[in-house]
């Protein structure tokens, strides 16, 4: 193998020589010569730039704005909140600063793949919106940068100590968002009451495991024949780990272990994790789950009394059911009730735009005001706590008090999701895992596999060596 | 080739004629088990979302009612990008099934007449690569557009597939069994090589033309693995990834889904009944050479 | 964006070639026809083939920033040594092993029906053969709403086994794979059809004739006149849909409730490849697996050299 480096180098010309003729075939945008460094970089000595870059804190912003700017921004949404967010931003601090901002909506699905397929092409938006957990992975890769100095002194006292601690990543704050999120049960309470079922307020008080057994039974015997809602049309994706991983860590298991976030073995297949895996299984196999639903109706229209979903179905279970809405923690299945937390955020990619133009407007939508917008939007948890003593429904007695708790209980309650650049096979094989145990399959077989892709993963990328 | 529509007139003994009957009552079978599912497409795409699966268990279900036609297509077009996708389908298959066309027979052409050094390594490269599926390419050929910053681009979808070497080697059995007697009058009346494939040799070969065209459109339109890979934002997802994108959004909008199917199906659908005589002619061909 | 053509765009005969110097305008002619298809497939099959040969030693990621090194077989022991993977196969076998006798035995029943020159059998023939002009992706959408546990193909059933007998189809995995056999059936089985009708109408008629003089029986003449008449399409299409449904993708990828699932169900080699060289971004084990399904159509493929029939 000792001549092997000379082998690959001649590949690489080879490659070259095929970027040459491709590019003076068909290129119409000149982007050969782009090609041919970043495979340079790429191949042979890990990431040069990338690395300068996302290393090294050393101060990106230097308070100037040089010019009028234009900056891309990718988002999961185009709901008016963002496009709003978007023009009062280049209508207000934009114009004045010379920041023109540019939204270029992504959707949902498909949306990590979009930015991975940016980045390989080297294509990245100036500004990342990402979901939570994917911060680590695009920082390990080197597509953002920590923001350094460009946030001033004080200005994330205001921030929920969730929102800054998801932003980072290596002893960095990379990313930060407007709303944080919440997880438990909406109920429709008067089903409850006629049911004589206790309502849990806080998450200390949640149903035991046996309780909610106990409790979905008699809801189908009452004639309700599927009576919990797991929103499963949401299909494979994000849902499966924000919802259904706090069941394992509600056990005492989890998707990782986070001493060294190199393996999975013990977290994600021991006992505790088959315990609850095979409980949830059961409730599938009984029918207990609704998992024929196509969309919302079923809890909006009163056919189903308990929906397991997050914060951003406030919104229309209230308009629906109004007084009759409750919200009960998730029941405890062994180490107390936990939660998911952790949403959306923004990040500075790495790249030539003008640091201080990026923080302006990440500044911007986090401002109170953006954030009273956006969070109202979601029917989601404000990221800054002026926002949120704001809001009635936040408050002791208010409809989405326990979110609050949840996450002021953080990480004994609300359970972040794993900060390591692993989280994307992490997600992939937690959510093959769970479909195939809702599906029949063994719990403790399914589980190892799932374990045994996780660590795959961690070894083919050499563990995720810091940079 | 032009056998199967060669009408061949049927023995008329008694024997058949009884059996007449169940035949039909076969191919009706046959027809409701072909038909039923694009009429499920059609008449979901007329009626409100929440009934398309709800209507299922009874006849409603080809019953276009509550009907809500307008904002299915509308929603379609608007949130599934149809339009978009339309384009990115047509410029697609338009691309690969013209320079197809033009590449895979003018090689195909040197091959059979031409005499040039390297013609029989050439023709043996063709047959070898025959074997190669694209989907054995497909990773490496990832990797080589994504370094040359081609995913996300119309090209990247096209023009891996304009040469095409099981067409190369159709059009060069289809040139080596024409009679090379016209080409070699042509020839002595002064007509050069490029003369000759194109006022003589090219009107011969229509139907190795039509069939290779119409196998070529349906494979370019009906692409899905290599757009799953290399397509991402919206301008430049073809109609199977669109359709597939569309779905990708929950909860999923069963009717829209309909529409969007039914527009995408629509324009193959009436191109094909159109033409049916020369797309079966056209697929038939195909199995003269294994 | 039509840049090959536009290579080609000179080729019009611009200068009448004077006729003794025919053989040279012959070969520059000869290197000028070849030279569009050559070229793309050089950079498109050649350049790529061996890439995967090549990459197929390394540990290359998509994008990493980690630097790429040989690793010699790891890849390949991986793959071999991993439980998914020959799953994978498993699957593709049971697809295969069902699709191609009912799917080649529908396709003549198919062929035979619509052949008999009967009234309305040129409109039978379109009806068959409409769903090939669907995309796959298109056909797994409409076939999502009738297998849906309450969808018509349940209705229908229920009807038939008196409510005994209505399966979860696509979340059911005991059940997945044959409704993806279904949908392939449906949306595909009219190709073979067309081909093994033009093969039925090129049987010489006076065959037939001579066989019912000589008092043969329906199925006599099907077995002695027909099936050889139509050896050789027929064998076609049988290794055509054999070597196609190794290829299986669309379906698994959007019909069940995750791509290859549930449990594994409907995993295929191609399932495999898209999600490791793809989705894992493990563009070195991908190539390894793209390496083996090649070694696998390269099999089939001499496989079906061997057992051509032969003309008589």
């Amino acid at each position: 193998m000792s001549h092997a480096p000379r082998k690959f180098s001649r590949l690489l010309a080879i490659l070259f020589a095929f970027t040459l003729l491709a590019a003076a075939c068909g290129g119409d945008d000149g982007d050969g010569e782009g090609a041919g460094s970043e495979e340079g970089s790429g191949s042979e000595e890990g990431s040069g730039s990338e690395e300068a870059a996302g290393g090294d804190a050393a101060a990106p912003c230097d308070g100037n704005i040089d010019g009028p700017v234009t900056l891309t921004l990718t988002s999961h949404g185009s709901g008016d909140a963002y496009t709003g967010a978007v023009a009062d931003f280049n209508a207000g601090p934009g114009t004045e600063l010379g920041v023109t901002v540019e939204l270029i909506d992504l959707g949902e699905a498909g949306y990590e793949d979009f930015i991975v397929a940016a980045a390989a092409s080297g294509d990245l938006p100036d500004i990342i919106d990402m979901d939570g957990p994917f911060l680590y992975n695009f920082a390990w890769n080197g597509f953002v940068q920590p923001l350094g100095n460009c946030v001033p002194d004080g200005s994330l006292d205001d921030f929920l100590p969730s929102i800054i601690s998801q932003g980072t990543y290596n002893g960095e704050l990379y990313s930060l968002g407007a709303f944080d999120s919440g997880m438990g049960i909406w109920a429709k309470r008067s089903v409850l009451e006629a049911n004589d079922i206790r309502i849990p307020e806080t998450s200390e008080d949640a149903w035991t495991v046996d309780e909610f057994d106990t409790i979905l039974r008699t809801l189908q015997d009452s004639g309700i024949s599927s009576p919990l809602d797991i929103k499963w049309f949401y299909g494979a994706g994000e849902w499966r780990p924000y919802g259904f991983a706090p069941i394992i860590q509600s056990a005492g298991g989890d998707i990782i272990n986070r001493s060294d976030f190199q393996s999975a073995e013990g977290a994600l297949n021991g006992p505790e994790a088959v315990a609850a895996m095979t409980t949830f299984q059961t409730w599938a196999q009984d029918g207990l789950l609704d998992l024929e639903a196509v969309d919302d109706t079923p809890f909006i229209e009163g056919d189903v009394p308990l929906s397991w979903v997050g914060h951003w179905m406030y919104g229309a279970y209230k308009e629906a059911l109004g007084d009759d809405l409750v919200l009960v923690p998730l029941p405890d299945f062994g180490t107390g009730s936990k939660a998911g937390m952790g949403s959306w955020n923004y990040a500075m990619a790495t790249g030539d735009a003008d640091p201080d133009a990026v923080w302006a407007f990440i500044e911007f939508v986090t401002s109170p005001e953006q954030v009273k917008i956006i969070a109202d939007a979601e029917s989601a948890v404000p990221a800054l706590r002026s926002v949120l003593a704001a809001d009635p429904t936040f408050q002791p007695g208010g409809d989405r008090y326990l979110y609050v708790l949840n996450l002021e209980a953080a990480p004994d309650i609300a359970f972040p999701r794993p900060a390591t650049p692993a989280y994307g096979a992490i997600r992939d094989a937690f959510s093959d895992a769970l479909a195939d145990i809702v599906a029949g399959a063994d719990v403790q077989e399914t589980l190892d596999k799932a374990v045994a892709e996780i660590d795959a993963d961690i070894a083919a990328n050499d563990g995720y060596p810091t940079q | 080739m032009t056998a199967v529509a060669a009408a061949v007139a049927p023995p008329k003994s008694k024997g058949i004629k009884k059996r007449v009957w169940p035949s039909y009552v076969a191919m009706g079978l046959f027809a409701i088990f072909f038909l039923f599912p694009v009429a499920i497409m059609v008449i979901g795409s007329l009626k409100a979302d929440e009934v398309v699966i709800r209507d299922q268990t009874s006849l409603a279900a080809f019953n276009p009612s509550p009907f809500e036609a307008g904002s299915n297509y509308a929603s379609a077009a608007d949130t599934g990008n149809y339009f978009t996708s339309l384009r990115v389908s047509m410029i697609v298959s338009t691309v690969i099934v013209i320079g197809g066309m033009f590449v895979n027979s003018l090689f195909g052409y040197a091959l059979a007449r031409l005499k040039f050094k390297g013609q029989r390594f050439l023709l043996g490269l063709v047959v070898a690569l025959i074997i190669i599926p694209f989907e054995a390419l497909a990773v490496p050929l990832l990797l080589m557009m994504s370094e040359i910053q081609w995913t996300d681009t119309l090209r990247a979808q096209f023009l891996p597939f304009i040469a095409q070497p099981l067409y190369i080697y159709l059009f060069y059995s289809f040139f080596k069994g024409l009679p090379k007697e016209l080409e070699e009058a042509a020839m002595i009346d002064g007509a050069g090589p490029y003369r000759t494939f194109f006022s003589v040799v090219f009107p011969l070969a229509r139907p190795a033309y039509a069939s290779a065209a119409i196998l070529t459109f349906l494979y370019s339109w009906g692409q899905f693995l290599w757009p799953v890979m290399v397509a991402r934002s919206a301008e430049v997802r073809p109609l199977p990834l669109g359709l597939t994108f569309f779905r990708g959004v929950p909860p999923v909008q069963w009717a829209d889904l309909m529409a969007f199917a039914t527009m995408m199906v629509l324009p193959v659908v009436i191109v094909f009944i159109l033409f049916q005589r020369h797309f079966i002619e056209g697929v038939a061909g195909s199995g003269l050479k294994g | 964006m039509t840049a090959p053509a536009a290579t080609t765009g000179d080729l019009e005969p611009s200068s009448p070639e004077p006729q003794s110097r025919e053989r040279e305008s012959r070969f520059s002619a000869g290197i000028i026809f070849s030279l569009p298809a050559a070229l793309l497939l050089t950079l498109f099959m050649v350049i790529p083939f061996g890439f995967a040969l090549v990459l197929s030693f390394t540990n290359r990621k998509l994008l990493s920033p980690l630097a790429t090194r040989w690793v010699g077989f790891d890849n390949y022991v991986d793959v071999l040594t991993d439980s998914g993977f020959w799953g994978a196969i498993k699957n593709n076998l049971v697809f295969s092993i069902v699709t191609v006798p009912v799917q080649s035995a529908l396709a003549l029943l198919l062929a035979i029906l619509v052949n008999q020159k009967l009234r309305g059998s040129v409109f039978f023939r379109v009806v068959y053969f409409l769903p090939i002009t669907f995309s796959l992706s298109a056909a797994s959408i409409i076939w999502l709403v009738l297998l849906n546990p309450s969808g018509m193909v349940n209705t229908v059933l229920e009807v038939f086994t008196f409510g005994a007998f209505s399966p979860d189809w696509l979340n059911n995995p005991t059940y997945t794979m044959a409704a993806v056999i279904l949908v392939s059936l449906w949306a595909s089985v009219g190709f073979q059809m067309v081909i093994l009708l033009a093969a039925l109408q090129d049987v010489p008629r006076v065959l037939y004739e001579a066989a019912s003089v000589d008092g043969a029986s329906a199925w006599g003449q099907f077995r002695n006149v027909t099936l050889p008449g139509i050896r050789h399409q027929l064998f076609f299409v049988i290794t055509i849909t054999m070597i196609l449904s190794f290829r299986l993708f669309d379906q698994v990828w959007i019909l069940p409730p995750r791509p290859g699932g549930p449990v594994d169900a409907t995993n295929t080699i191609m399932v495999e490849l898209v999600d490791t060289g793809f989705g894992a971004g493990q563009v070195g084990k991908g190539s390894a697996i793209a390496v083996l399904f090649f070694l696998l159509v390269l099999f089939l493929t001499i496989f079906q050299r061997r057992f051509e029939p032969k003309d008589l």
